[in-house]
């Protein structure tokens, strides 16, 4: 049964993780505990990831062929795994920025004035 | 598909690195090395999980849950071997029937011809456009024609034509039958082949008058020569000595099995005589169509330019095969959709046997579900259990299968061709492993479908002795139980369609008495003009000895015992025209010597009977059948009236006596015109003839004493023994085979439909038996039950054989032309198909209704 509800929880984050991993991946290679931090840094810490959600979401994105992962060494001279985007994630990331912002867009002009403020 | 890219050992130890990474920068913000393990950890979250989900988005686990089924399914088997003995005999019963006609259907339709390219290779026969009975007898043409088609046409890399037939071959001092056919020069090169030894005639070898050549086909090679070199320039004698220049490739017999070629030899033959076959092979990348349309038009100006010879003729193309298989295709089909239709009610038996199982195991299904297991899991476990089914079934029919097709070649008319090529291929195997496949979805996926909707409260509180879902599994039951007597009754509506055609087939007039007659044929070797006076001599001879023997009651001989055609041509009466009337009538042409219409029981309708004194130089007389005389003579007396019959010879013929008509092309079609003509008179026979003699006894017994007469005048005369009964059976041998298999496969229906009635029946009272306990308890009497449960038998067979009927009176159509003095619509055989699955319903369901009305009330109350 835990199988099956931890299924339906990264499904629920499938998009949102996997738009917020691609856009990260844009400044250049990263690992994966890199990604988590760049993900709260640049949330200014309002987005808080499980960092093991993030680990299946990477395996997925991967055997899409949206991006591509090396063994290296990080700065601080230990060993992880890199992962870089593809042109195909690219143009990936791309498509989900629109789609994200259109739908982004909907949502604030449905829910009004409050929103806007923030 | 079982690639997987990435092994769990590197998504470790990427996850370890995570938080090796994790941790050290939550120390560089000050926290105590235990303090950063434990945060690292809580910001991961849960590992095993996260390692669990790599795990099963693997492809690997696919295989995994199969392996894990396929283990289940095994042991769920072994644990009641009953239940799999019984699905897998009925599943094997459908299969191994199906492949078994398949391996037939597949070596005579579908399997290419053993050829190169064989399918540029086609026959050229002689069409009617008038569709009139005379032409429509044979496809064969005539040489000139054949000659025009090839020189005037571009489609055709090819064209030859030849003609084929049983002569006596002298080896030794004894003479045997032997397939001989006479070829023209192109005829090798139709098939693509050349000898593969020695060589094919040269040109001269094939103009008039030349010495004579023998081609050996492979097998005749190895068993007349042991396939010796030597045979080459060695002489045989095939109607005077030739020398063997070649031998065939092995394999290659055509036509019919050939065993020797020759040259065909014919100068300037008539446009008339069509006698000849032709086949020719299209050039490359040519079809069909265009050389059809090609030759259509050469024929269109053959007819201008010959009127008298080709009037209303034209030429049709046919692809080899299509030419060879023609008649035994609806055959095949017919038995295809039958014992497709059997497998189906195979399908719906084994479905009701797995409904049952899957009742009783709804709660092992809601445990299952209770400890999480998806629905589609618990659906591929029971579908994986059939598809284990359906395999060892699909094994153990193609045991069936490599007897059964055995069986069918033994049982099929002996001139289907390439029925011997039958046999387990791989063709074979795939069709048995997809329908294998196909049937275990067909039979496991309602039954699983059905087990997995289980409420799993319910079936948990119920504990399993008794199923919530009786009601819904006994109403699908209800459906596939309906579903098998309606197929049943399509099939037995066939079957006994075809049985009452055939026992009115059996029951025809033939016009003669076929019991009790023995037929030898026998023919005199050597050179044609020598043979005819050496056949006339055995024969004359023969005739008074075997007269004479203990045993024979009346002798004869003719060119063709009745169920066989020699000739047709037509005929004038009174006068000869002048010019040839191709409109003249067409009529059957016979040779007999006197004494024969006796022997065969055909009855003497008005005048006489030939005599001896009928000889050469004599006034020419003939015999003619009642259809004659319906056609030419309505009301008018025949006898003394004058005939031609432009054959042989055109003197005209008195009719000196009719006789009764007979069945010439076997029972099942109409007598045509026939006239007979006298050995005395005529020998367009040649040295060929079969002798009739009907026997006090079985004509069997009498065989070895005439061979034995036979062989002390003539030691090189090859003789052929057979009877007119065996003659006339091989006449029925095709709707015979059809009948008796279309049986078979009707009664393995009924008894699968019986048992599927029983089944649902039995299952039905056993579930209600509580129900049945408290209405006679409360005063019901067991009359009452008896009839409650037959009503509800009768329901499921009432509407089975209704939707039967219907759908067997719409396909019967597709049997009409098998069909003979029967209508597809008879009203009796479907009376009595309905009867019979009623009462055999009824019996199915009588025995469950007598065990339900027989239910203790107070037994069946106290159990709770």
């Amino acid at each position: 049964m835990s199988t099956q509800e931890a299924r339906e929880r990264l499904e629920l984050l499938q998009g949102t993780l996997d738009l917020l991993i691609l856009r990260t991946l844009i400044f250049g290679s990263q690992h994966g505990q890199g990604i988590a931090r760049a993900i709260q840094q640049t949330s200014r810490g309002e987005l808080l990831v499980e960092h093991g959600a993030l680990y299946p979401a990477l395996q997925r994105l991967e055997e899409r062929g949206w991006i591509f992962a090396k063994w290296g060494t990080s700065s601080n001279n230990r060993k992880a795994r890199f992962y870089s985007l593809t042109p195909a994630g690219r143009k990936q990331l791309a498509k989900e920025t629109t789609k994200w912002k259109r739908l982004a867009t909907a949502i604030t002009r449905i829910l009004g004035s409050e929103a806007e403020g923030s | 598909m079982f690639r997987r890219k990435r092994k769990l050992e590197d998504f470790s130890a990427e996850i370890e690195a995570h938080l090796e990474l994790e941790i050290e920068r939550l120390q560089e913000q000050g926290l105590s090395e235990e303090d950063a393990r434990a945060a690292a950890r809580r910001a991961f979250g849960n590992i095993t999980q996260v390692k669990e989900y790599f795990y099963e988005s693997g492809r690997w686990l696919w295989w995994d849950h199969l392996l894990q089924d396929v283990r289940f399914g095994l042991r769920m088997l072994a644990k009641s071997p009953g239940f799999a003995a019984l699905a897998v005999l009925i599943m094997a019963l459908g299969i191994g029937a199906n492949t078994a006609v398949f391996s037939v259907v597949n070596a005579v339709l579908l399997k290419p011809l053993a050829y190169r390219d064989p399918g540029r290779i086609v026959t050229l026969s002689n069409f009617s456009r008038t569709g009139e009975a005379a032409t429509a007898l044979s496809k064969a043409v005539s040489i000139p024609d054949v000659q025009d088609w090839h020189d005037q046409s571009s489609s055709f890399e090819a064209m030859a034509y030849y003609s084929s037939g049983e002569a006596a071959v002298m080896s030794g001092s004894s003479a045997e039958y032997a397939r001989v056919t006479r070829v023209s020069p192109e005829f090798l090169r139709v098939f693509a082949i050349a000898p593969i030894l020695g060589r094919f005639f040269t040109a001269e070898e094939m103009k008039p008058g030349a010495g004579g050549a023998v081609l050996l086909s492979y097998a005749y090679w190895q068993s007349h020569f042991s396939g010796d070199r030597g045979a080459l320039g060695q002489t045989i004698r095939v109607s005077g000595p030739q020398p063997i220049v070649g031998v065939l490739p092995p394999g290659f017999g055509f036509p019919n099995k050939t065993d020797l070629w020759v040259p065909l030899i014919s100068d300037s033959p008539p446009r008339s005589w069509q006698s000849f076959l032709a086949i020719a092979r299209l050039k490359p990348g040519v079809s069909v169509e265009p050389a059809q349309t090609e030759l259509t038009l050469i024929a269109r100006r053959l007819e201008q330019q010959y009127p008298e010879t080709n009037k209303g003729r034209t030429v049709a193309l046919t692809g080899m095969r299509d030419d060879m298989v023609g008649d035994v295709r609806p055959t095949l089909y017919l038995l295809l959709g039958a014992v497709s239709v059997v497998l189906l009610i195979a399908c719906a038996n084994t479905a009701t046997l797995l409904l049952a199982k899957a009742t009783a195991r709804t709660r092992e299904v809601a445990v299952r579900v209770a400890l999480g297991a998806s629905r589609q899991r618990i659906v591929r476990q029971l579908v994986t259990e059939s598809l284990l089914l359906a395999l060892v079934a699909g094994v153990s029919g193609l045991l069936l299968a490599y007897g059964g097709s055995k069986v069918l070649v033994a049982l099929a008319p002996a001139d289907v061709p390439r029925l011997a090529d039958s046999g387990v291929d791989r063709w074979v195997l795939a069709f048995t492993l997809g329908i294998s496949m196909i049937t275990s979805l067909l039979f496991g996926l309602v039954p699983a479908l059905y087990a997995s909707r289980a409420d799993l409260n319910d079936a948990l509180k119920l504990g399993g002795t008794r199923s919530v879902m009786g009601g819904r599994m006994v109403r699908m039951r209800g459906v596939l139980v309906v579903a098998e007597i309606a197929f049943a009754v399509v099939l037995v509506s066939g079957a006994g369609l075809l049985i009452k055609s055939f026992v009115a087939l059996h029951n025809v007039a033939l016009g003669f008495r076929p019991e009790n007659v023995l037929v030898m044929r026998a023919t005199a070797p050597g050179p044609l003009s020598e043979a005819i006076t050496h056949a006339r001599q055995f024969f004359r001879s023969m005739l008074s000895e075997v007269a004479r023997l203990p045993g024979v009651l009346a002798a004869g001989a003719t060119m063709a015992p009745p169920g066989n055609v020699d000739s047709t041509g037509f005929y004038f009466v009174d006068h000869m025209p002048a010019q040839p009337d191709p409109n003249a009538p067409a009529v059957i042409l016979n040779i007999v010597t006197p004494g024969t219409f006796a022997a065969l029981g055909i009855p003497l309708k008005n005048g006489r009977d030939f005599d001896d004194s009928d000889t050469f130089d004599r006034p020419f007389v003939a015999v003619v059948n009642e259809a004659l005389v319906r056609q030419s003579f309505p009301n008018q007396n025949p006898l003394g009236r004058t005939i031609f019959c432009p054959f042989d010879s055109d003197k005209g013929m008195t009719i000196i006596g009719v006789v009764g008509d007979v069945r010439q092309r076997g029972p099942a079609k109409e007598p045509l015109p026939e006239c007979y003509m006298t050995y005395g008179q005529h020998a367009f026979n040649g040295a060929t003839l079969s002798m009739v003699l009907r026997t006090a006894g079985d004509p069997n017994t009498l065989a070895d004493t005439v061979r034995w007469v036979a062989r002390e005048k003539s030691p090189d005369v090859p003789m052929k023994f057979t009877t007119m009964e065996s003659i006339v059976s091989e006449n029925v041998a095709a709707p015979r085979f059809r009948t008796l298999l279309l049986a078979i496969f009707a009664g393995l229906a009924l008894c699968l439909a019986l048992a599927g009635v029983y089944g649902v029946m039995a299952y039905a009272v056993g579930q209600r038996s509580k129900e049945i306990g408290v209405r006679m308890a409360l005063g019901a009497s067991s009359g009452s039950v008896l009839r409650l449960v037959l009503g509800q038998g009768m329901i499921l067979t009432v509407i089975g054989l209704s939707l039967g009927l219907a759908s067997a009176i719409a396909t019967a159509r597709l049997l009409t032309t098998m069909l003979f003095r029967v209508q597809p619509g008879d009203p009796m055989v479907y009376l009595t198909v309905t009867v019979l699955l009623g009462v055999v319903a009824l019996l199915a369901t009588y025995v469950p209704a007598r065990r339900a009305s027989s239910i203790d009330p107070l037994a069946t109350l106290r159990q709770e």
